[in-house]
């Protein structure tokens, strides 16, 4: 366990499909203070590691992110405060719960998405073939 | 080919045939044997895919195109190209600007991307008579989450006043986009197209999308064309919403129990397609297409359905 906050997004695509890409992106654009203690990836039920997983967490919906192995927001793109109430509910310490409440007034932070998007894989596997 | 029996189906009225309606999208390209980038920016290409699409699955109906990155890149969103997908925006105008600072402007028919598809919209339409022609722009939610990101699905709970004049912007890009579909090409059915909007609650869509969608549904009966309002994802919780948007019809994907939508379609006298498993059956094979669609003609009745990918 690398004791980061361990986000799953289970997509069809995240390229393709504008609900997956949403979802993908009220992850990448939590704010870097947030970015440094989670980690997270998108699974694209497209290729066998995708449906792997979404069999794995007993996935119901497309979208939906877990958080910490728990399915929390199936088919609903959550706000930016249901998100960080979410994961301090779930942070592995009570120190890393506090660092998260205190970013609840901070808001998302779209400047740096697209690397963000590109560390979380978001996109990349995503094609049947692979 | 059944164009009227499509007509008729997204009204909502009994066919002596179920239409079948593929939305080809960019595997009109690989159909061809083209990227889909270089597809999409050639008129002549995508006239050439879409009769190749329509005539390959013998369809009753298909989409000029399926791609909801129109509308936000002729208003010049941040955008990325891929030779297997449509478009993805990577950019958000909205992010730090309101409406007004932005300088954002409804796009017209000679804007940004709308004049490539004009073009190769009248290419297929007289290519095409007996099929009727879909045109499918982006809905106010998902368009307003293209300009404004994800914050707009925050916004819509705890910046209600920003939201809705967003949206509402929206709204009135998506009648003209239907105007241009409508009148300027001659599209028989413009789907309005809202994937996004499965992922709010329904008090949420009745606050917002609905009242956003009525100038696009205004647009299409102006020109005396039928509309549908097509959704993705689980939309079961809003469906009830979906139906009485104010479209003859609407359509939803393979995430939904289609004799449920069948009962909610009937319910409100709307339309409604689907529901081919896209993805299980069409992608990745894990079920078998045919009897998927059995199982979907057997459970959409001949009464208002239209039979099309989910």
């Amino acid at each position: 366990m690398s004791g980061k906050l361990q986000i799953d997004v289970l997509t069809l695509d995240s390229v393709q499909c504008a609900a997956c890409g949403y979802m993908m992106e009220s992850i990448a654009a939590l704010p870097m203070e947030i970015q440094e203690i989670i980690e997270y990836k998108e699974w694209s039920i497209k290729n066998k590691e995708g449906i792997g997983k979404f069999i794995e967490m007993k996935g119901r919906v497309l979208p939906t992110i877990a958080i910490q192995g728990e399915l929390l927001f199936e088919s609903i793109i959550p706000q930016y405060e249901e998100l960080i109430d979410a994961m301090a509910d779930r942070a592995p310490t009570p120190e890393l719960a506090t660092r998260i409440r205190m970013l609840r007034d901070k808001g998302f932070d779209f400047d740096n998405l697209e690397a963000n998007l590109a560390r979380a894989e978001s996109g990349m596997h995503t094609r049947r073939e692979e | 080919m059944g164009k009227q029996d499509v007509i008729d189906a997204v009204k909502g009225l009994a066919t002596q045939k179920v239409p079948w309606v593929p939305y080809s999208g960019v595997h009109s390209a690989f159909l061809i044997g083209e990227p889909a980038d270089k597809f999409l920016k050639d008129p002549d290409l995508i006239a050439k895919g879409v009769i190749f699409a329509a005539e390959r699955y013998k369809a009753d109906g298909i989409p000029l195109l399926f791609d909801l990155t129109v509308e936000a890149i002729s208003m010049g969103c941040d955008h990325k190209w891929w030779p297997d997908n449509p478009p993805s925006i990577t950019g958000h105008p909205l992010d730090k600007k309101t409406l007004a600072e932005s300088g954002l402007k409804v796009p017209g028919p000679k804007d940004g991307r709308w004049p490539i598809i004009i073009e190769a919209g009248k290419k297929v339409k007289a290519a095409l008579p007996d099929v009727a022609l879909y045109g499918i722009l982006c809905g106010p939610l998902t368009l307003a989450s293209h300009l404004r990101g994800v914050r707009i699905f925050t916004d819509v709970y705890k910046n209600k006043v920003l939201a809705k004049e967003i949206i509402d912007f929206c709204g009135e890009v998506a009648a003209e986009a239907a105007r241009i579909y409508a009148e300027e090409i001659g599209c028989d059915v413009i789907a309005i197209t809202d994937p996004v909007a499965s992922q709010i609650k329904p008090e949420t869509f009745l606050e917002f999308v609905t009242p956003a969608t009525q100038p696009a549904v205004r647009a299409v009966k102006k020109a005396g064309k039928v509309s549908s309002f097509f959704i993705c994802g689980d939309a079961t919780k809003v469906l009830h919403e979906v139906a009485t948007v104010g479209t003859d019809g609407f359509a939803i994907d393979e995430q939904l129990n289609l004799t449920y939508v069948r009962d909610v379609a009937l319910m409100h006298g709307v339309g409604f397609g689907g529901n081919l498993k896209l993805t299980l059956a069409l992608s990745l094979g894990l079920l078998s297409p045919r009897e998927d669609a059995i199982v979907s003609l057997a459970a959409g009745g001949s009464t208002g359905f239209v039979f099309a990918p989910g």
